[in-house]
């Protein structure tokens, strides 16, 4: 995809593979992962962290991200260096493997164990994510264990396995590649040409494909942490990313909790003071979506109490208006408060559209997904079109009790 | 797309760049009102996005020494309600325009920043001097606010990193202002009463001694005029009805602020049973103002500050010690610290900070090569431009240049004297501001193991959470 945005003499180079941690299989979870650290390790022309060197040197910024559907790599560099960025690139998707030993797999393991330490394991409800996802995806469903993967088979990942993840899944014809920004199209096309053309395109990937629907009944746990208020995560199954009713999902979830003036901020926050926060938003997955509601309750503030008041939001919002119960604001005014989702949207679809990096993301990843490119520029357009009604469908359809999973974090016992 | 190319490349080295081309500076301005009101502007066109901050002398900075949190609580309770209006009719008219409201004190100022659609400049600003000139400090909602401050000081305790932030700055700057967290202590915010706040207020929220910045997409002259229909010629009545002789927080108490420790000094702060060890290592730094403080900026990136930095290289990529490490000179009107930051394996901990405090003591004694600094003089001349891309990137920079008093050509000036400093500068600028023998090492972790493997840095003193935390 080549999108042309001259106004800064900077171009964003944008690469999705169309594999992460839904392609590893139970016992060999965080793979998709460690092998990203490893793309960063060098090729066969390109020295251990060299990958950054070359880029930050010339003033590049750069970095990769994995997912449950796909991996990215990205750096947003000065235009004129848009060949060294193709080049390191295509390097590492064709010529990875001369650059690969044992050592380097043992350090980013350690790093990449680190890093699960210091984002998961070592903090206040870091672990809740995981018991959550086990509850809303059945066993050996691919959303079921955590994008970083569990410490123990991190620990068992081989060289072996990182040549076969490698062969299996970085060739060009899994791979999708975005400019954006100040270049010459036919010129950056003969670059592209140049470094990726005599790349061999590779057995194309079989999808995974694990689409689920909404839960047959409520499921819930509880668990205790190192942590001083409870909380609670509400996690509803919804339609995949990009479907209507994921857009409706999405725009609901603004709607709940999307500024201080929100029904549940004002209600939880701010008027009853059950809860210290509350945010509800949607994953953008690819077989089956997620609509998350997280709400810590204040000191002193029972769980259920919070649960409960928090159903006859949800309730509210399900019930047709003239029969709503007067104990929620959704039961009516929806109208006002769409508005106010939408516009404060807009104004957040308006402000990531500044960046370079953004759109050349989501060009990428409209292409993976569906290969149409043009709905990345359509976003706003999807918000608009869900209305009222979609709304109280979608609520009723999959924010009830029977979609339900819900897990509570607890205190530990009071520590000495 | 063509057939395959008719010759390989030569993929050995790294291909040549293209022709260089100029990157454009930002266009900041700078203009008074009738009243004497610094008004700052960036104008950018294309996206229909404002940024509007109202930026007061009235930070962290400001908080009597009995009143820690006195700065933050007051800019949270501004918008909470007017003369005009409550709380919430205030938050449910903005955000139904779209916009985004953030009222809060950093150590520096109270910021008032408003972010909204460009059609509702005048809106905007018809709002924050509402808020700046009649918040009405509900009594209710002050005790609301309270209690969610209390709740979010306990939540900090669990986090690792924030424990680590608050011990480190503790010691740091004990016996002064800044050695509280900013958002006060459980004493404090039980004792603040409202009168507090209006004394507060009347005494710092003083536009004339602030500024406003405006970046994004407006028309120039008619900002000039809705500013200077908000915030008149004659102040409103009420500000100038009393003295300002009663007001509470006199400057910083930054002098105080100033002595390094003559020593290493080590602090454990014990996490049983923690997964891994957040590392703090650092003392003061330089003010904002301070001549030094480019340099000091590609100093810091080379040792720190960027992916490919000495010690990121060394903890992360040499050592596997870490997922990242970094460091970096905290900017504040007063001497802000210098700090590296890491989160490390437990029984790495000891070998993780002796790494820093080498890495410290190397770029103060062995010259640093032209090639190393021409890499990182590089990065920086580089990515300046992706900090224009957005208007936030603008207005920050805004800011900085309202905050501090700094020449409005400041990007260009910055850009010159990092393209002009030499090696053996950095190895001044090392020397004289960098002091890993008299270094803070602030450990937070399972002190069973980190006391007796910290004792080769130093004599670890061991503090209980609660201690740092307050």
């Amino acid at each position: 995809m080549l999108h042309r945005e001259p106004s800064l003499p900077l171009v964003a180079v944008n690469l999705w593979y169309h594999v992460g941690s839904k392609n590893e299989k139970p016992g060999r979870t965080g793979f998709a992962h460690l092998f990203e650290h490893m793309l960063f390790q060098g090729s066969a022309n390109v020295g251990t962290n060299d990958h950054f060197r070359y880029l930050q040197e010339v003033g590049g910024v750069a970095n990769g991200s994995t997912w449950y559907d796909r991996t990215n790599y990205y750096e947003t560099l000065p235009s004129r260096h848009l060949d060294l960025a193709l080049w390191l690139e295509s390097d590492r998707m064709g010529f990875l493997l001369p650059g690969l030993t044992a050592e380097k797999l043992e350090n980013q393991r350690q790093v990449v164990m680190n890093e699960r330490r210091q984002r998961v394991d070592n903090q206040p409800y870091g672990r809740a994510m995981e018991r959550l996802f086990e509850l809303l995806f059945p066993e050996d469903h691919p959303y079921r264990w955590p994008v970083i993967g569990w410490m123990e088979d991190i620990e068992a990942a081989t060289l072996d396995d990182v040549r076969a993840f490698f062969s299996t899944y970085y060739g060009p014809s899994n791979a999708v590649l975005t400019l954006a920004g100040d270049f010459e199209p036919a010129a950056a096309l003969a670059s592209i040409e140049r470094w990726f053309g005599g790349l061999p395109a590779g057995a194309p990937v079989q999808r995974v494909r694990a689409p689920l629907p909404p839960l047959a009944h409520a499921v819930r746990a509880s668990m205790s942490d190192r942590v001083q208020l409870s909380r609670l995560y509400f996690a509803f199954r919804t339609e995949p990313f990009g479907s209507s009713g994921w857009w409706t999902a999405a725009v609901t979830a603004n709607l709940l909790t999307d500024g201080k003036s929100s029904p549940l901020v004002h209600d939880l926050v701010v008027d009853r003071q059950l809860a210290q926060d509350v945010s509800a938003y949607v994953y953008p997955t690819e077989e089956v979506g997620a609509f998350l509601l997280v709400a810590t309750a204040r000191p002193g503030v029972d769980a259920e109490r919070l649960a409960d008041r928090i159903r006859e939001h949800l309730d509210g919002l399900a019930a047709p208006a003239a029969t709503a119960s007067p104990r929620s604001a959704l039961g009516s005014g929806l109208d006002g408060e769409l508005e106010r989702a939408r516009r404060r949207t807009l104004a957040g679809i308006y402000s990531e559209l500044q960046t370079l990096d953004h759109r050349a993301d989501l060009l990428s990843q409209y292409t993976t997904f569906f290969d149409a490119p043009e709905r990345a520029f359509h976003e706003a357009e999807a918000y608009e079109q869900v209305d009222v009604a979609a709304i109280r469908a979608f609520a009723a359809a999959r924010l009830g009790p029977a979609n339900e999973a819900l897990l509570v974090v607890e205190p530990e016992g009071v520590r000495s | 797309m063509s057939a395959a190319p008719s010759s390989l490349p030569d993929r050995s080295l790294p291909p040549a760049p293209g022709r260089e081309s100029a990157v454009p500076m930002p266009d900041f301005d700078r203009f008074a009102t009738s009243r004497g009101v610094p008004v700052f502007v960036a104008p950018r066109a294309g996206v229909p996005l404002l940024e509007i901050e109202l930026q007061l002398d009235a930070g962290g900075e400001r908080n009597p020494a009995q009143r820690p949190g006195l700065a933050a609580m007051t800019a949270s309770m501004i918008d909470e309600g007017s003369a005009r209006r409550t709380g919430p009719q205030l938050s449910a008219e903005l955000e139904r325009r779209g916009g985004t409201l953030s009222c809060h004190a950093d150590w520096n100022a109270a910021r008032l920043r408003l972010q909204l659609l460009a059609s509702d400049l005048e809106y905007g600003l018809d709002l924050l001097a509402e808020l700046l000139y009649e918040p009405a400090f509900p009594q209710h909602e002050l005790d609301r606010l309270r209690q969610q401050t209390l709740a979010e000081l306990k939540r900090r305790a669990d986090q690792p990193a924030a424990v680590a932030d608050e011990a480190f700055a503790h010691h740091l700057y004990a016996g002064t202002i800044f050695a509280h967290p900013l958002a006060g202590n459980p004493a404090a915010l039980d004792a603040l009463n409202r009168d507090e706040l209006l004394d507060f207020h009347h005494a710092h929220y003083r536009l004339e001694r602030g500024a406003v910045t405006v970046a994004g997409d407006f028309d120039r002259a008619r900002l000039a005029t809705a500013i200077e229909a908000v915030f008149p010629a004659s102040a409103p009545a009420h500000l100038d009805s009393r003295s300002e002789a009663s007001a509470p927080g006199g400057p910083a108490e930054t002098s105080t602020a100033g002595a390094p420790s003559r020593k290493l000094r080590v602090v454990v702060v014990d996490r049983p049973g923690a997964e891994q060890t957040e590392l703090r290592i650092g003392h003061l730094g330089v003010p904002r103002r301070h001549p030094d403080r480019v340099g000091l900026g590609v100093l810091n990136t080379l040792l720190g500050g960027k992916f490919t930095s000495r010690i990121n290289l060394n903890l992360r990529e040499r050592h596997g010690f870490t997922y990242g490490a970094s460091s970096r000179f905290v900017d504040r009107k007063s001497r802000g610290p210098f700090v590296v930051s890491s989160a490390v394996t437990t029984a790495a901990t000891a070998r993780a900070a002796q790494e820093v405090l080498g890495e410290l003591r190397r770029i103060r004694t062995e010259p640093v090569a032209p090639a190393e600094l021409d890499a990182t003089r590089n990065y920086l001349l580089g990515v300046f431009a992706y900090g224009l891309q957005t208007v936030e990137g603008l207005s920050a920079r805004l800011d900085e240049i309202a905050l501090y008093g700094l020449p409005l050509d400041t990007p260009a000036r910055y850009l010159a004297e990092v393209a002009a400093l030499q090696p053996a500068e950095l190895n001044r600028l090392a020397e004289t501001h960098l002091c890993p023998d008299e270094a803070l090492v602030v450990a937070v972790g399972p002190a069973e193991e980190l006391m007796g493997q910290l004792q080769e840095i130093g004599e670890p003193e061991l503090w209980s959470p609660s201690c740092a935390a307050i």
